[in-house]
């Protein structure tokens, strides 16, 4: 089921009241059908992928949690096995039969390209990841296995989460079940207002940049000006953050209005200081799942359990450049079956390799100086970085990125005017949203008639413009991961 | 107390959200966005000759065109008209006022043939490209009738409205003959369209839940059956604000944007070699444009468009008309303000019933005479 849908509220309006009158075990009975039956509105066939998961992985921990040293590890085996196999099949099957067949046919062996189409289920990136960190966890005897089948599988398929994260760990989720709160009108009144500001930047901003994107990236590479290659690795850097952020706002209010808070998984990650930044900011539930499952024990470094921190301590450590290049690869190709995404990770350990070297030579400038200046060095990198991520090829890629660096393709404009004009005022409203944010909204006590006046008229804004763009006119750009 | 003073504030908000809908749609003004270039001095006109429908714009109405034919045609050999909204579009209009399609209609049926117009507004010439490809599989089209505007070499993308037609696996095939064919037929699927509500669920169970619960809350809830007018109006807002912080008008000068005129040339390119392949005579010529004023073009860049337009045409073994200057300063006029505030602005693509005489008689002659070397 998609968020940005009438059928989405529906199933919050049926679902949230009958939540808090329900009993403890009757409210994750219900959680658990609500959260198959808003997967099953997707495809009702891949319910059974879903369950699958979900059950090895509750089993697995269970033996794992009274088994020998030797026998956990098989279990854990077993338990990886399962979901990478889930993984490799659905996401990335074809992606190796493709590249063998081009290898085998470099060294003549006149193979035909395989034409068979595997739909990928979705969300299974995010889930496969959740339940894998469950039993890593419990095998490293960070936690217990949960006996209780009905709560583990409510926390791996709770519905705001399911298809696109944040990915939480059990620690996170099970003891707010557990907790059985008591109904508060706050939970509704905080959960609707991010559930608002999601659909805002989905339907109203995401969702009317995308047209412009997809047009610019299908232009052909020779009547690109550099220009036009800068305006849209900013224009897709916006359209993927106000797309992505978006559902994270949707979810964390969803799971909100059932009194379960979440952890954020954005914070202006365009306003990050350094690369390291960025990842402390940006996707932070992967970021920080990248970091104790992949990165610190390819490091071997000690890990964390929780899905907050982003990529903080990874990034600051001088360890392994092959364990940063290796996390980098896997989580580009986390994130799609293709070499661009690969690109893209390489190229963001690329940037982190490089922030470890330069930045010790501003060790004597203004803190200051270092933080706004960090700003204005690092966002057209990260927004460069996007490229591959859109691209429909390396081939694509590198030419754009070979545009950059021809002086001669500064002189002109191949965009319709309007693309300039919004990218622009996206960079300024991001810019100044966090400024405003920060000075109008927290050190003003003295305006607080004024700030609650403006508040009102925002969300007023924000409500007429979402009930007139509500349209699920396309899915959130994660769903594809 | 901060908690509950914020949680008034939301109620407020929401309320307010609503409240704000209903102060709008009681300015029961329903803009089209597509249409708004034309303003409130110049009109569409669709004509339906004799209960037989002889012009639509694109698949939205395109089978009753195409059943006219069926029933009326006859097996006449089809004349095919594809245009912009010059072609739809009167100018200060006046009762019994006819287009140049509806002129052109009549006077093809003395001769026994049928002459078929479809326009959409700012049509670019790939949408002409897969206009034609559908027409060809639906109608035997013998000759196509093709103006180029300069301003809709600007313009780019597939309107959903065209969209149906790619599902049809021969007008892909037809497309497939060219490289930009292909790629517009595969890419379509996987691009955005804000035109398609429900383009997010294609595939998914929660499809047909998402139309039955859009259609009851339609018949129950005015504000929700009133969105596609409160869309137009927003962007409206935001079009004329751009324009007023600006100073953009309808005589500001417009430049070529290369990504888009290399598509669009390429789209030119293999829709004549389309029609080449399918024995279809072609007449491609340059509008008609106001010469009274200083053009809203870049002089250099409209020459330079007109010459490679003709060559093309020319070295495709096709007829090509430069019609820029048979209608005279009287029959233009002016169009609503494009701006927050601003008087009306001069019109340079629409023009009077009287420009569309002109207009049908340089068309009809121009066929007669590629007729008659035949």
């Amino acid at each position: 089921m998609i968020f940005n849908s009438l059928t989405y509220l529906v199933l919050l309006a049926v679902v949230v009241p009958l939540y808090w009158i329900l009993s403890y075990r009757a409210r994750l009975l219900l959680i658990f059908t609500a959260s198959i039956t808003f997967y099953g509105f997707w495809r009702v066939e891949f319910i059974p992928v879903l369950i699958f998961s979900v059950v090895v992985d509750w089993w697995v921990a269970l033996r794992m949690y009274s088994a020998s040293e030797k026998k956990r590890f098989r279990l854990l085996l077993i338990s990886i096995g399962a979901n990478i196999g889930l993984l490799f099949y659905f996401k990335y099957l074809m992606f190796f039969v493709d590249n063998s067949v081009s290898l085998a046919n470099i060294f003549g062996a006149k193979l035909d390209p395989v034409l068979v189409n595997i739909i990928l289920p979705l969300g299974i990136s995010f889930y496969t990841f959740q339940t894998i960190s469950y039993t890593v966890d419990v095998y490293r005897r960070h936690i217990n296995p949960e006996t209780d089948f009905l709560l583990y599988a409510c926390y791996v398929t709770f519905f705001p989460q399911l298809v696109a994260g944040p990915i939480l760990r059990v620690s996170e989720v099970i003891k707010q079940f557990v907790e059985r709160k008591a109904f508060c009108l706050n939970h509704i009144f905080v959960g609707s207002r991010r559930i608002l500001y999601g659909l805002f930047l989905k339907v109203v901003v995401a969702d009317n940049i995308a047209p412009l994107v997809d047009q610019g990236y299908s232009m052909p590479i020779e009547s690109m000006s550099a220009l036009d290659v800068w305006t849209l690795a900013f224009l897709f850097g916006f359209q993927i953050y106000f797309d992505f952020s978006a559902y994270s706002h949707i979810a964390l209010g969803s799971a909100r209005l059932l009194g379960i808070v979440f952890p954020e998984n954005f914070n202006f990650p365009y306003l990050a200081s350094s690369p390291r930044d960025f990842w402390r900011r940006w996707h932070i539930s992967l970021s920080s799942w990248i970091r104790d499952y992949l990165y610190l024990p390819l490091a071997r470094v000690k890990v964390l359990d929780r899905s907050v921190g982003g990529l903080s301590i990874a990034t600051s450590k001088k360890g392994d450049g092959r364990a940063l290049y290796a996390t980098w690869a896997i989580m580009g190709l986390w994130h799609g079956a293709n070499w661009t995404f690969v690109l893209w990770g390489i190229y963001h350990a690329l940037m982190i390799s490089v922030y470890r070297v330069v930045s010790p030579l501003g060790n004597g400038l203004n803190e200051k100086f270092k933080s706004v200046g960090g700003v204005f060095l690092t966002l057209p990198f990260m927004m460069l970085g996007w490229i591959p991520f859109r691209a429909e090829s390396l081939n694509q890629t590198f030419a754009m990125w070979g545009k950059v660096f021809d002086l001669n393709a500064y002189f002109w404009l191949g965009m319709r005017e309007n693309t300039y004009l919004i990218t622009f005022i996206l960079l300024i409203g991001m810019f100044s949203s966090s400024f405003l944010r920060k000075v109008f909204f927290t050190n003003s006590p003295l305006l607080s008639r004024g700030k609650q006046l403006l508040d009102i008229t925002a969300i007023a804004v924000m409500v007429a413009l979402v009930i007139v763009f509500l349209r699920p006119i396309s899915q959130f750009i994660y769903f594809q991961f | 107390m901060t908690l509950k003073t914020n949680n008034i504030r939301t109620a407020l908000g929401f309320l307010g959200g609503v409240a704000l809908l209903y102060v709008f749609m009681s300015n029961d003004n329903p803009v089209q966005f597509e249409e708004l270039a034309l303003g409130e001095t110049t009109e569409p006109v669709y004509t339906i000759v004799d209960v037989k429908k002889i012009h639509c714009s694109d698949m939205r109405n395109s089978r009753e065109c195409i059943a006219a034919y069926e029933e009326f045609g006859r097996e006449q050999p089809v004349s095919l008209w594809l245009g912009n909204s010059q072609v739809h579009a009167i100018n200060q209009p006046k009762p019994n006022d006819e287009t140049a399609a509806t002129k052109l209609h009549r006077r093809f049926q003395l001769h026994d043939k049928y002459f078929l117009t479809y326009s959409q507004p700012n049509a670019n010439l790939q949408e002409h490209y897969i206009l034609f490809a559908h027409m060809i599989t639906n109608i035997p089209v013998k000759t196509l009738v093709l103006p180029v505007v300069f301003d809709d070499m600007r313009e780019d993308g597939i309107r959903t409205s065209l969209s149906s037609s790619l599902s049809d696996p021969i007008v892909v095939q037809q497309l497939g003959q060219g490289e930009l064919g292909l790629k517009l037929s595969e890419n379509y699927l996987s691009q955005s369209r804000p035109e398609n509500d429900l383009a997010g669920l294609n595939d998914t169970e929660q499809e047909r839940v998402e139309r039955v619960l859009s259609e009851i809350l339609s018949e129950s809830w005015s504000v929700w059956a009133s969105r596609p007018s409160f869309r137009g109006q927003f962007l409206n807002f935001l079009y004329m604000s751009r324009n007023w912080i600006f100073g953009i008008n309808p005589s500001t000068t417009r430049k070529i944007i290369p990504g888009r005129y290399v598509l669009n040339i390429q789209a030119f390119s293999e829709i004549l070699d389309l029609a080449a392949n399918k024995g279809i005579e072609v007449l491609v010529y340059i509008v008609p444009l106001r010469n009274d004023v200083k053009r809203p073009y870049h002089a250099d860049q409209y020459e330079a468009f007109k010459s490679e337009i003709e060559t093309i045409t020319l070295q495709k073994g096709f007829d090509f008309s430069n019609f820029e200057n048979i209608v005279p300063p009287d029959f233009w006029g002016f169009k609503s303000s494009t701006t927050i505030g601003g008087d009306l602005e001069l019109d340079f693509m629409h023009f009077t019933a009287d420009g569309h005489r002109l207009l049908a008689e340089s068309i009809y002659r121009k066929l007669l005479e590629m007729g008659s070397k035949q």
